[in-house]
């Protein structure tokens, strides 16, 4: 830091001999931005930066790759206690809770627009994304950037050698199970799997099923939610997976992303996935796959509602130096990040949704979805029907703590050590316990 | 009788030792007010708000099954580690005390795992066994074992205490090796002539007189797996399945940065400091004393 400034105070110095009139031109000021992401994405946000600062000799936008979402976010909570958080946070979609009750920590972004005089309407989102990142009374709190839903991957030669119809993946989850099977008796060594169970699993199939995750309209009502994700529908859900992966036609394969490599090698045949994850499955799965909606119970619900969001948004950190003018220079990068091009330019070689109307028609009329069969898939499962309360997201603190409870509580389960509604029982008790200690601390 | 040299002045003693203890102040005590400090107080994630709640964060974490269980954990995986570590070194120090010729090749060898960071370690043993794509777990597979440390605890605590053991082996060889090297040869060629046979020598004159490097070792090994296999734990399970592999120190870090409960973390590294203190002046008092040096 100290170098950077003493590196800009040099030239700056050198300039102002060289050239005394040209005092007028000045240093840019440095607009810091964190973010999590890892492979193609990072890349490409960093040459978005990169991009803009071309453009905009005013401000230099330094975009930094600080770890992965968990521990980017502990970094970035480190700063701020420190007094030197960056300017604009990625934290993604189970940190959201959190951040909307530091209300001390973060400018909201509607906020942020209005105060650099910038015209802005957060209802040029997608309705799932304006819906989970924004207050009652319509104002944005965090800018979506990489949005993405969760949906099925299936191996097409698979399918083929067990008999099943490439062209015609399972819809509901009787016929998946069923495919799972055949795959297993066609010689696979798994069925079926999935990434983030706590987030397909539950948060997902909640939305799908349209189940609240708790009362208050799923903790957008405020701080007094109580969990109740314990009922039968979520209850056959687990105990599903605890009966399937006895034979192995489920195969758990460990939280986060690291059940990936198993449908890329080729032992599990279908795989529930994050949307986003499709860029790595095209470079490097070596056999013929689709992509269809999440599976849903028909007993549960004949049309299945809308998926919610996942993937991460930008927040805007407030701290005591912050000038107008840095907060200018945030709002001109933020209005530059959801322009169609660059937010089109950034979906399409990811796999992330676009997160507005404008960028999905730009890129319909580019043809990217008639050239990449599958990619229409999630933007349409995260758009269909009429939203519900309990498919317009959740809000609750410390939920990536409780995503940990369920993820360990259903373990339990898969291991046998307990049945699946006690899994669910301890998951919403241990998530209620801490919802109220985060409940007296946000007070 | 000692002569004892005593050297004037106060000025140059203290400022001889003053990196030393401004190390010790910036980095043992400084750190440990803190986590004291942090331990009585509940605080929001942004530190923007906090108030004094008393040993509350205590009673919260002593009444935690969770913390309960993470105990047990760590019992059972420093036992493994430590016996794990100190056994098949022993072995092999002896062996190659005996060997002739080559010897300097054989310890190389041994001494080599020492060089890598336990999160390497770590990696190198996660895709060994991952159960999709390593290579010994297909050895396993073809034996029959249902080898699956993604979701069975055993497996999973099975293997991070063979990648936490196996750096540990050439710590323990070398100074194993040096405490044989330092047993007079005349006592075992003794103990040959009395017609000993190589078992014999080993248990009543090897091992007793090499008590006071396996008590060291001991201690080494039992903080080493208490405090420095964070780095194989996190790369290999991250402390899963379902809690399986959760030791006391990785729990303080996953409650601490990973959910950002400052309180609750921070009165579990004031009662792991306690516990540590404990330990060492048993083993420090007791075991100590059956020690022959």
């Amino acid at each position: 830091m100290r170098r950077r400034s003493f590196v800009a105070g040099a030239a700056a110095a050198v300039a102002a001999t060289v050239a005394m009139p040209a005092l007028a031109q000045q240093a840019p000021r440095t607009i810091e931005m964190w973010i999590g992401l890892t492979g193609v994405a990072q890349e490409l946000l960093i040459q978005i930066g990169n991009d803009y600062n071309a453009r905009n000799p005013e401000y230099r936008v330094n975009v930094s790759f600080r770890g992965q979402y968990p521990e980017q976010r502990a970094a970035a909570i480190a700063a701020f206690r420190a007094g030197n958080p960056p300017h604009i946070m990625q934290m993604f979609d189970a940190g959201t809770g959190d951040m909307m009750s530091a209300r001390n920590a973060v400018i909201p972004v509607s906020e942020v627009y209005r105060r650099a005089g910038l015209q802005f309407d957060p209802r040029a989102f997608i309705g799932p994304a304006f819906g989970y990142y924004s207050t009652p009374d319509g104002t944005l709190l965090s800018q979506p950037l990489n949005v993405s839903t969760a949906v099925m991957f299936y191996n097409k030669d698979a399918f083929a050698r067990a008999g099943l119809d490439p062209e015609k993946p399972p819809r509901t989850w009787p016929e998946t199970i069923d495919a799972a099977r055949k795959l297993r008796a066609s010689g696979m060594a798994c069925g079926f799997t999935s990434t983030w169970i706590a987030w397909i699993m539950l948060e997902q199939f909640s939305a799908l099923h349209d189940l609240p995750l708790s009362t208050m309209d799923n903790g957008r009502g405020g701080l007094g939610a109580v969990l109740n994700f314990n009922d039968a529908a979520r209850e056959k859900m687990v105990q599903t997976l605890v009966d399937l992966q006895k034979d192995k036609t489920f195969d758990y394969g460990g939280r986060s992303n690291n059940a990936e490599p198993k449908f890329i090698s080729g032992e599990c045949g279908i795989f529930l996935q994050s949307s986003g994850g499709r860029g790595t499955i095209a470079r490097d799965a070596k056999f013929n796959w689709g992509t269809a909606p999440l599976p849903y119970w028909p007993d549960v619900i004949a049309q299945p509602k809308n998926g919610i969001v996942g993937g991460a948004s930008l927040w805007v950190f407030n701290a005591p130096n912050r000038t107008d003018a840095e907060i200018r220079g945030v709002a001109q990068f933020l209005d530059y990040l959801r322009t169609p091009e660059v937010l089109a330019k950034f979906a399409e070689p990811t796999g992330f949704v676009p997160p507005t109307e404008a960028s999905f028609n730009r890129m319909r009329e580019a043809g990217y979805f008639q050239r990449n069969p599958g990619t229409e898939v999630p933007f349409e499962q995260l758009n269909r029907g009429t939203p519900t309360s309990n498919s317009m997201g959740y809000r609750f603190g410390r939920w990536t703590e409780i995503r940990d409870f369920y993820h360990e509580e259903v373990e339990r389960a898969l291991q046998g050590q307990i049945t699946a509604k006690q899994a669910l029982d301890n998951a919403v008790q241990r998530g209620n316990a801490a919802l109220r200690q985060f409940e007296r601390t946000a007070q | 009788m000692q002569r004892k040299v005593i050297f004037k002045g106060t000025l140059l003693p203290i400022l001889l030792i003053a990196p030393q203890l401004a190390i010790t102040g910036v980095f043992f005590f400084w750190p440990a007010g803190q986590a004291l400090y942090f331990s009585v107080l509940e605080q929001d994630m942004f530190g923007t708000s906090y108030q004094y709640v008393g040993l509350e964060n205590f009673r919260t974490v002593l009444s935690d099954p969770g913390y309960v269980s993470s105990l047990w954990t760590t019992a059972v995986f420093s036992v493994g580690v430590t016996a794990l570590a100190l056994v098949p070194s022993l072995y092999l120090a002896v062996q190659v005390d005996r060997v002739m010729r080559g010897k300097g090749l054989y310890q190389t060898l041994i001494v080599l795992p020492y060089a890598i960071a336990p999160a390497v370690a770590g990696v190198l043993w996660l895709f060994l066994f991952n159960p999709t794509v390593g290579s010994a777990a297909w050895v396993l597979r073809q034996l029959g074992v249902a080898w699956n440390p993604i979701l069975n605890g055993d497996h999973a605590m099975i293997l991070v205490v063979i990648a936490s053991a196996w750096k540990q082996i050439s710590y323990n060889f070398l100074f194993f090796l040096a405490g044989l090297q330092s047993i007079p040869r005349s006592v075992i060629e003794a103990a040959a002539i009395d017609g000993a046979s190589r078992q014999r020598q080993f248990w009543d004159i090897i091992f007793p007189l090499l008590s006071p490097t396996t008590f060291f070792l001991i201690v080494v090994n039992v903080v080493y797996a208490f405090f420095d296999t964070f780095g194989v734990i996190d790369a290999v399970t991250s402390g899963g399945p379902a809690k399986a592999t959760e030791i006391l120190v990785y729990k303080v870090y996953n409650d601490g940065f990973r959910s950002a409960q400052f309180g609750t973390s921070a009165a579990q590294s004031v009662i792991l400091m306690a516990i540590v203190i404990a330990l060492t002046a048993i083993q420090f008092r007791y075991i100590e004393r059956k020690v022959h040096y």
